[in-house]
C-alpha cells in the first residue's frame, strides 16, 4: 500500500479537480438547454448519474434529497384500479407522455404509458443512493412488468410496446431482481442462453451472437452473470481466461471499446470494471489509465468528456469518476463493479434487504 | 420571391426615402426564405377542438430541460393526440414535427407506427422518409428500430445492403449499420456478396474490426471452418494481412479466433509460419499468439506420452521467455499481466495433470469481489 501511495504523489501534478465536478452534477440536476431535447425520455438515467457522481464525491450533501425522491416516485408507473396494466409497470424516464404529476396510486389509464427497463433499473439505483427505503416501490409491479419484456431467445424488450432487443436490456432486468431481492422477474436461464451466444469468436461479447465484441456489452454480460451468481456455472474457466484476455488488450492509455477504435473515458469503467469483476484489475496500468482520464478532464465546467479537447456530458462525467475510483483514487468512494453503485450504497441495501428477510421470516414464525 | 416582386417592390418602388441598401437586404431575405414563422399549432384553427397537454413535473422538476415555445406546442399537442389514441392525418403529420425536434423520442415513433398500420400509409414513402432521417442521425437506436419494422412489413429488403453500404461509407465501424445488415443477411439469407463485400471494406482499412467481424459472421453461417482448405485459405489470408500490417490486433484475433478450439498448433506448419513472422513483422498480438500456442502445446502434452518431460520444459522455457519479452518491452502496459500469466503456467505446468481453476496470483492485496 505505501508504494501506492507514493506513486500518487507523482501523478497528482494532473490535478483532480473535485469542486468544479460536483459543480457539474448540480448543474446538471437543474436545468439542461434546449439542445439536450433527445434526453428527455432518459432524464432519470441523466438523474442516476448525477446522484451517483455526487456519491462517488461524497457530496450527496449538496442536493435536497426529498425533492428528488418526491419526483423520482412521479416517475413510476402504477397499477391501475382494476390492474389491468401490469405487464406494463415500471418506471418511466420522464414525464414526456403527459401523465399528471402524483407519486402515488392507483395508476391512471393510458393508452400509451409504460415503464421502461432502464429507467426502472436507474429509478431504483436513484432511490438506494438517496437513502430512500424503498417503501413506495410497488415490486411486484415491477417484476410483473419486467417478466413482460423478456422474449423467447432470453433477450429484454426495454418497453412492452416493443423496441430493439440486447444484452443491455439483461443487465438492466438482473440488476433490478438483484435490487429487489426476486429473481421472478426473470428466466435466468434463457438469460444465460443469450448471454453465451453473444461470446464473440475473439472472446469479447457483442450485443447479440454474431455481433461485433464491445467493451460495454462485455459489462453487461459478464456483470449481470455475477449479479446472477451464476459466473462460473455459465463460463468455463478456459472460456473465462480468454475473456480475461480480450478485456485487458483493451488498455492503449486509457481504454477502448473495441480493437482498432479510439480510447474513451467511459471504458476506463465498463472495460475497467469488468477486469475488476474477473480479479485481473490489479494486473492493468494505473497511471497510464489515470493520465488518459483526467486529460478528458474539462478544467472549466467540470466533469469528463470521451476524448480530450471535448464537450463533458452526464454519463462520461459520471464514468470518468468510476474509473478514477477502481483504481483507488482517494478523495473518492469505492463503486460496487457489478451493480454500478457506490459501496456505501449498496450496503444500504444490503441492510434494506435484510430487513425484508427478517420480515418474511417473522410472519413465517407466526403461522 | 414571389413575395418580393409583389409584396415588398412596389410600395418600395414607389417610396423616394427608400435607399438601395435597404432594397438589397429585403432582397437578401427573401432569397433566404426568411419567411414569417409558422403558426403555433395553438393559434392554427384546425387544432382548435384540442385541448393541449402540457409537461407536468410538479413542483421541483430535476433536470428539466428548458423548451422553446415552438418545441413545447409541437409537443403539448403530441400528447392530447396521445391522451385520445387518434388515428388521423393531422395525426400522423405531427410526429413527423415531433421527430424533427427529438428523433429520440420512442413514444412518438411507435405511434407513429400505430398510425401507419390504422392509416393504410404508403410504406414505399416511410421508406424514403426513414432513409432520410438515418442519413441524418446514424447512431439513434429508434431510427433503425423503425426501419426494421418497416422492411419487415413490406417483406422486401431489396434496398437494404446498399443502403448501409452507403451509411458504411462515411462510418465504417457504425454499430447499428452493423447490426441492421447482419439482421438483414441472416433474416432474408442474403449472404452471397457478403465476402466480397467485406473484402473491399479491408482493402480500404485492414483494421477495420468490423469488418473482420463480418468476415466471421459470414463464414461461419456459409462455408463453416470445419474444412482444412477453407481454414488454410483462411490462414493464408490473415498472414497476408499482417505482412501488409503488422500491428493489427483484428487479424491476429480472427486467426486465434478461428482456431482456439480445433487446436491453435494443429494447423501444419503454423508455429513456424509466425515464428518466421516474429523476425520481421513482429507485434504484441505476434507474441501473445506463441504463447497461446505453447500454453495449448503444453496442455495438450498431458494427453500424449510422445511428449517427453524434456521437451515440456523446452515448451515452457519459450513460453515464459515470450512473457518476459512482452512484459519488459514489447507490451509494457500489460506488464503485470504477462508476468502474471508467467506464473500462472509455471505453476500448472508444476503438476502432474491439468488444474481445474487457475491458481492464485502470487500478490496478496488482489481483491476478491463478492456479490453476497
Amino acid at each position: 500500500m505505501a508504494e501506492e501511495e507514493s506513486q500518487f504523489e507523482e501523478f497528482d501534478q494532473i490535478d483532480f479537480l473535485r469542486d468544479r465536478h460536483v459543480r457539474f452534477f448540480q448543474r446538471t440536476l437543474q436545468v439542461l438547454p434546449e439542445r439536450y431535447a433527445s434526453l428527455e425520455t432518459t432524464r432519470l438515467t441523466i438523474i442516476f448519474f448525477a446522484l451517483s457522481g455526487l456519491d462517488v464525491l461524497d457530496a450527496l450533501d449538496v442536493i435536497d434529497r426529498n425533492v428528488m425522491i418526491e419526483w423520482i416516485y412521479s416517475l413510476q408507473v402504477l397499477p391501475t384500479e382494476d390492474q389491468s396494466n401490469l405487464s406494463r409497470c415500471g418506471f418511466r424516464g420522464s414525464s414526456h407522455i403527459g401523465i399528471p404529476y402524483s407519486t402515488k396510486g392507483p395508476g391512471v389509464l393510458h393508452p400509451y404509458d409504460s415503464g421502461h427497463v432502464a429507467m426502472t433499473y436507474t429509478g431504483l439505483c436513484s432511490l438506494l443512493i438517496l437513502g430512500d427505503d424503498l417503501s413506495r416501490v410497488n415490486k411486484q409491479a415491477c417484476l410483473a412488468g419486467l417478466r413482460a419484456l423478456q422474449l423467447e431467445d432470453g433477450s429484454f424488450y426495454a418497453v412492452p410496446e416493443g423496441s430493439e432487443n440486447d444484452i443491455r436490456f439483461i443487465y438492466c432486468a438482473a440488476s433490478i431482481c438483484y435490487m429487489l431481492d426476486d429473481w421472478s422477474g426473470m428466466d435466468i436461464q434463457k438469460a444465460i442462453e443469450y448471454i453465451r451466444g453473444s461470446l464473440s469468436y475473439d472472446n469479447g461479447f457483442g450485443q447479440g451472437a454474431g455481433r461485433e465484441s464491445h467493451g460495454g456489452w462485455t459489462y453487461c454480460a459478464i456483470a449481470s452473470l455475477c449479479l446472477m451468481g451464476r459466473l462460473e456455472e455459465a463460463l468455463s474457466q478456459r472460456e473465462l481466461d480468454r475473456i480475461r484476455r480480450w478485456c485487458i488488450m483493451r488498455q492503449q492509455t486509457g481504454f477502448h471499446g473495441r480493437p482498432n477504435k479510439p480510447v474513451d473515458t467511459c471504458y476506463s469503467f465498463w472495460v475497467g470494471a469488468t477486469l475488476e469483476l474477473l480479479d485481473v484489475f490489479q494486473y492493468t496500468n494505473f497511471e497510464k489509465n489515470r493520465s488518459f482520464i483526467l486529460s478528458t478532464q474539462d478544467r472549466l465546467v467540470g466533469g469528463f468528456a470521451k476524448w480530450p479537447d471535448s464537450h463533458p456530458d452526464p454519463l462520461h462525467a459520471y464514468l470518468g469518476l468510476c474509473g478514477l475510483s477502481l483504481i483507488g483514487e482517494p478523495s473518492l468512494r469505492k463503486v460496487h463493479p457489478a451493480l454500478n453503485i457506490t459501496q456505501r450504497a449498496f450496503q444500504h441495501l444490503q441492510q434494506l434487504q435484510q430487513t425484508w428477510r427478517d420480515s418474511t421470516g417473522s410472519c413465517s414464525r407466526q403461522h | 420571391m414571389f413575395f418580393f416582386y409583389t409584396v415588398v417592390l412596389p410600395p418600395v418602388l414607389l417610396d423616394s426615402t427608400v435607399n438601395v441598401k435597404h432594397l438589397f437586404i429585403v432582397l437578401i431575405g427573401c432569397i433566404l426564405k426568411v419567411q414569417p414563422p409558422k403558426p403555433l399549432a395553438k393559434d392554427r384553427k384546425e387544432w382548435a377542438d384540442l385541448e393541449p397537454v402540457p409537461q407536468d413535473d410538479g413542483p421541483n422538476p430535476v433536470v428539466k430541460i428548458a423548451y422553446s415555445e415552438k418545441f413545447s406546442d409541437v409537443y403539448d399537442y403530441f400528447r392530447a393526440l396521445l391522451k385520445n389514441d387518434e388515428r388521423s392525418d393531422r395525426a400522423f403529420a405531427l410526429t413527423a414535427e415531433a421527430i424533427e425536434l427529438n428523433a429520440a423520442n420512442y413514444t412518438v415513433w411507435h405511434y407513429r407506427r400505430v398510425l401507419l398500420q390504422a392509416l393504410s400509409k404508403d410504406l414505399r414513402e416511410e421508406m424514403r422518409y426513414i432513409t432520410a432521417i438515418i442519413e441524418e442521425q446514424p447512431k439513434n437506436y429508434q431510427v433503425w428500430h423503425h426501419r426494421r419494422m418497416v422492411v419487415e412489413w413490406l417483406n422486401d429488403p431489396s434496398e437494404e445492403l446498399e443502403f448501409i453500404a452507403d451509411i458504411l461509407s462515411q462510418d465504417a465501424k457504425n454499430y447499428h449499420a452493423w447490426q441492421h445488415r447482419q439482421w438483414v443477411i441472416q433474416e432474408y439469407k442474403l449472404w452471397d456478396n457478403e465476402l466480397k463485400f467485406v473484402e473491399n471494406l479491408l482493402e480500404d482499412d485492414v483494421r477495420n474490426n468490423s469488418a473482420w467481424n463480418q468476415r466471421h459472421f459470414v463464414i461461419s453461417h456459409t462455408t463453416g471452418f470445419s474444412d482444412p482448405a477453407i481454414v488454410e485459405r483462411e490462414i493464408q489470408y490473415c498472414l497476408s494481412q499482417i505482412r501488409k500490417a503488422p500491428h493489427n490486433e483484428s487479424a491476429w484475433n480472427y486467426l486465434k479466433g478461428m482456431l482456439q478450439d480445433r487446436g491453435l498448433s494443429s494447423p501444419p506448419g503454423l508455429l513456424e509460419r509466425v515464428l518466421e513472422l516474429k523476425e520481421t513483422h513482429c507485434s504484441p498480438y505476434l507474441l501473445a499468439f506463441l504463447f497461446d500456442c505453447y500454453e495449448d502445446a503444453l496442455e495438450n502434452s498431458n494427453q500424449k506420452e510422445n511428449v517427453g518431460e524434456e521437451e515440456r520444459k523446452d515448451i515452457l522455457r519459450k513460453a515464459l521467455e515470450i512473457c518476459d519479452l512482452l512484459a519488459n518491452e514489447k507490451d509494457t502496459i500489460r506488464k503485470e499481466y504477462w508476468l502474471f500469466l508467467g506464473r500462472s503456467l509455471e505453476n500448472k505446468s508444476g503438476s502432474r495433470g491439468p488444474s481445474d481453476k487457475p491458481p492464485e496470483p502470487s500478490d496478496p492485496a488482489s481483491g476478491q469481489q463478492e456479490m453476497s
